[in-house]
C-alpha cells in the first residue's frame, strides 16, 4: 500500500523541502516513509538531510543509461538512504547530469520505490511552468501545499491546486510556513478554497535555518523547537489512504512520459 | 498645509494628505522596484499608483502608499473602498502599474503619521507589508523592516491583506479560473491531454 504526496507550493523558497523532511520524519512514527526530491533542477534536498556527499543519488537513475560515477550500473536501491527513521533518495546538482537526465524515468523511480512504503514523499519543483516541473503533481495521489500567509503565495498555492485537480490529483492539505505571529482568520479563511484542510502554521524559525545551515532535518536537529512541535501536528492531519498494493506499479507507469525538461 | 494649522482631523486621511513636490513617475512592471528605490532614497512622501487595469480604462481605482524614510505607514485606495491592508489587497496583482513619487517635509505628514494621529489606524500597514504582498520579495520586506523605527519593527505579525484577500470571494474565484484553464492550455501543449481529469 503506497499514497504518494507531492509537496508543492509553485514558487520558491516557500519550505518545501524543510517540509518534506518534517512531515516524513513524523510520518515515519506511523508509517513506512520514502521522501524523493523530484526537483530534479533545484535539487537541494541532499543539503538538508546531510546526504551532500551521496555518492549515487536520483540523478544517476534519471541518466539515459542508468550508470553512477564510475561507471557501474545503478538501481533504485543504490540512491536510497536510510536516514532518520525513512528512507531518502537525494538528488544531485550536477547542471551536466541533469542536461543528460530523461525525466520519464521518474515515473518508473517512482512505481519502484512505491512497491515498499506507505508514504511517498516527491518534494516538488518550484515552477509548473514545464513539463517536467509538473510530473510530480500528475504522479502524486494528493498534494501537499506549502504556502506563506501572503498574497502572492497564496495564489501560487491555488493555482497548484487547480493544475492538481486538473491532473485528478487531490490536495492532502495547506500548511502555512514562515508565519510570524498568529495565522488570525486566514487558516480557516483558505479552508473555503482549498479542497484539504489547513493543516498548520509553522512559525518563522531560527531552528529552521539553523537545521538547514547544520545538514539535518528540523525534527532531527531541533526536535523541542516551536515549529518542530508545529509540524508533528500538522503530520497529525494528514490521512494516508492505503491502496491496493496490485495497481502501485501500474499506477505511476501508466503515467505521463515527458520527453525533455 | 496652508496658514500654518492642519486640516481638521475629523477629515478622512485621504483628504488630509497635502500635496507633494513631484519627483519622478513611469510605469513599473513590478511593484519591487519603486518600493526599493524609496527605501534606498529614504523618500519621506507617498507613491501615487495607478493600477493597470486602469491604465487600460479599465477603471480600476489609484492607491496611495506614503512613507517616512522610504519606509511605507498608510495606504489606502482613493476611490474610498478600501483602506490600509484592505487596499494592499485590492493592489496586488494589478501590474503593470503606473507610479507617481512625491516628497513632503517630514512635518507635513506628522498629523497623519505619529502614532497618536487621530484616524490614521485603519490605513496603518506593517513596514514589510508592500513589499510582501505587493513585490513578493522577501528580502526588500526584511530591509524595510529593518528600516523602520524600533516601535514599528515589531507591527510585522499580522495578516490582515491575506485576510481581506480571501474576504474577496469573487477575487479568489478569478485566480481559480485562470489558473485552470492555464492548466488545460498547457496540458494541451505539453501532450498531457490523456492525463487529465474526466470531462
Ligand atoms: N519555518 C521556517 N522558518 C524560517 N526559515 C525557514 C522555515 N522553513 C524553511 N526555512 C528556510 O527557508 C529557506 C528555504 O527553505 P526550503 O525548504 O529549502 O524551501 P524550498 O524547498 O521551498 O525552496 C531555507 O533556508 C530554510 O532553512
Ligand atoms: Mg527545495
Amino acid at each position: 500500500m503506497v499514497e504518494a504526496f507531492a509537496v508543492a507550493s509553485g514558487k520558491g523558497g516557500t519550505g518545501k523541502t524543510t517540509t518534506t523532511l518534517a512531515l516524513g520524519m513524523a510520518l515515519a512514527q506511523r508509517y513506512d516513509v520514502t521522501v524523493v526530491d523530484a526537483d530534479t533542477g533545484m535539487a537541494n534536498l541532499l543539503f538538508h538531510a546531510g546526504l551532500a556527499d551521496a555518492p549515487v543519488t536520483l540523478q544517476d537513475l534519471l541518466a539515459p543509461d542508468a550508470r553512477g560515477p564510475d561507471g557501474a550500473a545503478v538501481d533504485v536501491a543504490d540512491a536510497t538512504y536510510e536516514r532518520h527513521g525513512m528512507r531518502v533518495v537525494p538528488c544531485g546538482t550536477s547542471l551536466a547530469a541533469f542536461e543528460r537526465s530523461d525525466p520519464s524515468r521518474l515515473r518508473e523511480v517512482v512505481a519502484e520505490l512505491a512497491a515498499d512504503a506507505d508514504v511517498l514523499l516527491l518534494d516538488s519543483p518550484a515552477t509548473l511552468a514545464s513539463k517536467s516541473a509538473v510530473l510530480p503533481i500528475v504522479l502524486a495521489d494528493r498534494v501537499v501545499v506549502v504556502t506563506q500567509p501572503t498574497i502572492p503565495a497564496l495564489s501560487d498555492a491555488l493555482k497548484v491546486q487547480e493544475y492538481a485537480a486538473s491532473y485528478g490529483t487531490g490536495v492532502a492539505g495547506v500548511l502555512f510556513n514562515k508565519v510570524r505571529g498568529d495565522l488570525g482568520s486566514v487558516g480557516d479563511q483558505a479552508e473555503r478554497y482549498f479542497e484539504g484542510p489547513t493543516l498548520g502554521s509553522i512559525p518563522d524559525s531560527d531552528a529552521a535555518r539553523a537545521a538547514r545551515d547544520a545538514g539535518e532535518p528540523l525534527l532531527a536537529h531541533a526536535p523541542d523547537s516551536d515549529a518542530a512541535a508545529a509540524y508533528r501536528a500538522a503530520a497529525a492531519g494528514i490521512d494516508p489512504k492505503p491502496k491496493a498494493a496490485g495497481d502501485v506499479a501500474d499506477r505511476f507507469r501508466s503515467a505521463v512520459v515527458p520527453e525533455r525538461p | 498645509m496652508t496658514e500654518g494649522h492642519s486640516p481638521a482631523a475629523t477629515e478622512p486621511v485621504r483628504e488630509r494628505l497635502p500635496r507633494g513636490d513631484l519627483v519622478g513617475a513611469g510605469v513599473a512592471t513590478d511593484f519591487a522596484a519603486p518600493l526599493a528605490a524609496s527605501l534606498d532614497d529614504e523618500l519621506t512622501g507617498y507613491l501615487r499608483l495607478e493600477p493597470g487595469d486602469a491604465l487600460l480604462g479599465g477603471g480600476g481605482s489609484e492607491a496611495v502608499i506614503t512613507l517616512a524614510d522610504g519606509v511605507p505607514v498608510l495606504t489606502y485606495d482613493a476611490g474610498g473602498d478600501a483602506d490600509g491592508p484592505a487596499a494592499l489587497a485590492a493592489l496586488a496583482g494589478t501590474t503593470p502599474v503606473r507610479v507617481e513619487r512625491y516628497r513632503l517635509p517630514t512635518e507635513a505628514l506628522a498629523p497623519l503619521h505619529d502614532a497618536v494621529a487621530d484616524g490614521s489606524d485603519p490605513f496603518r500597514v506593517a513596514p514589510d507589508a508592500p513589499a510582501r504582498e505587493l513585490a513578493d520579495d522577501d528580502e526588500l520586506a526584511d530591509r524595510s523592516r529593518r528600516a523602520a523605527p524600533p516601535e514599528r519593527r515589531d507591527a510585522t505579525g499580522d495578516h490582515d491583506a491575506l485576510a481581506a484577500f480571501l474576504a474577496d470571494e469573487e477575487r479568489v474565484e478569478s485566480v481559480r479560473r485562470e489558473a485552470r484553464a492555464e492548466a488545460r492550455a498547457r496540458a494541451d501543449e505539453w501532450g498531457l491531454t490523456d492525463q487529465l481529469d474526466g470531462d
